[in-house]
């Protein structure tokens, strides 16, 4: 019954004190936290770290939610704010989309690029390598517009730019993505001959 | 300005005015260029609206509430103290309170009232003999019963902020 109430109705009955109703908002909303966590942080411990951060934020300041925009978009502000300042936190390595290491580094992990021979026929599992080697801020523009069932404008609330800032950068991305995706599938490619 | 990449984009995004679009939609049926590049944006944009997101861990839900509640057990004492305590309290106070008031009620001698003295059976207490005449005035009867009410409320606090300090203790 109770993963039928809307966001703003178990935001109701989280501020009038029943904690139940919290958690069904964090079910509600966790894959796609937790995914949007996982462009910046690369390991899933890490991952899980900022995107429990998120959710306690978001509780500590759940009176101050507005309503004004939709929970989601509030949320993921929140996950972009709390993910920047673990980036800052951690320096950790925001290498750049030319950088081959990156590349490098992704054939060697864990073997999992080599030796997974069924997800390698898959090609959203290419697709999701590429975004791994995104930029932070490319991959988290591109996880909001395809996954996060957000129009530009709030992206561009979420992450506190202009709307006209985020389609270009969101064109930039794409543009990016689809040369790791090309650049990952002919190496696979070659490494079939 | 727009390269063909961008106009494509942006009319696979639905972001373009209806001019634009209707003139790209002309494009794309008419130049071989565009058509081929519209097919394989359009591609591109199906593999990415299709990703798919990631799991957390199972007990991802159970430690965020578990979070929420060790952050909440940890608020300030005033802004969690249990009413129950305080009702406690006052009734423990009140309690005292009224007995002190009834036994001083049932000790006085009412009948002495007409003789203008009123007489309380008091402990006796001997002060030093040598002290100035001036002290003695702490043998009366009402300094000794407001000195004695006294120690009783001070007591009483005492005891109620090692209460405090134990609940304190326990909730970290």
């Amino acid at each position: 019954m109770q993963s039928k109430l809307t966001d703003i109705e178990l935001i109701e009955q989280t501020l009038s004190g029943n904690q139940a109703a919290y958690a069904d908002l964090v079910k509600r909303h966790q894959r796609f936290v937790f995914t949007l966590a996982m462009r910046f942080a690369k390991s899933r411990e890490d991952a899980e770290e900022i995107a429990q951060d998120c959710f306690i934020k978001a509780y500590r300041s759940l009176s101050s939610f507005q309503q004004q925009s939709k929970f989601s978009t509030w949320l993921y502000s929140i996950v972009y704010t709390t993910a920047m300042t673990f980036l800052r936190k951690k320096r950790v390595d925001t290498s750049s989309i030319d950088d081959e290491n990156v590349y490098l580094q992704l054939e060697n992990q864990g073997g999992s690029f080599d030796n997974n021979l069924a997800e390698k026929k898959s090609r959203s599992y290419y697709v999701n390598q590429a975004i791994s080697q995104l930029l932070p801020d490319d991959a988290t523009i591109i996880t909001l517009f395809y996954n996060g069932e957000q129009s530009l404008e709030e992206i561009a609330e979420a992450l506190g730019m202009e709307a006209n800032t985020v389609k270009v950068k969101l064109f930039r991305a794409r543009q990016r993505l689809k040369e790791k995706l090309e650049k990952l599938l002919k190496h696979e490619a070659k490494e079939l001959i | 300005m727009n390269s063909i990449e961008e106009k494509l984009w942006n009319y696979i995004d639905g972001t373009c005015t209806p001019e634009e679009q209707q003139a790209i939609s002309m494009l794309i049926e008419t130049d071989e260029v565009y058509r081929s590049q519209y097919e394989e944006l359009l591609a591109l944009n199906q593999e990415f609206s299709n990703l798919e997101l990631d799991e957390p861990p199972m007990a991802f839900t159970y430690r965020v509430m578990e979070a929420i509640r060790t952050e909440e057990a940890a608020v300030p004492l005033k802004a969690a103290i249990n009413k129950n305590i305080i009702r406690s309290l006052f009734a423990v106070f009140g309690f005292i309170i009224a007995a002190v008031i009834i036994y001083a009620l049932f000790t006085i001698n009412w009948s002495a009232g007409s003789t203008g003295t009123a007489s309380l059976n008091l402990p006796e207490v001997k002060l030093p003999v040598n002290l100035p005449p001036a002290k003695n005035v702490l043998s009366s009867a009402p300094v000794l019963k407001a000195f004695f009410f006294f120690d009783v409320v001070l007591g009483l606090f005492f005891f109620d902020a090692y209460l405090r300090k134990q609940r304190a203790a326990k909730q970290f």
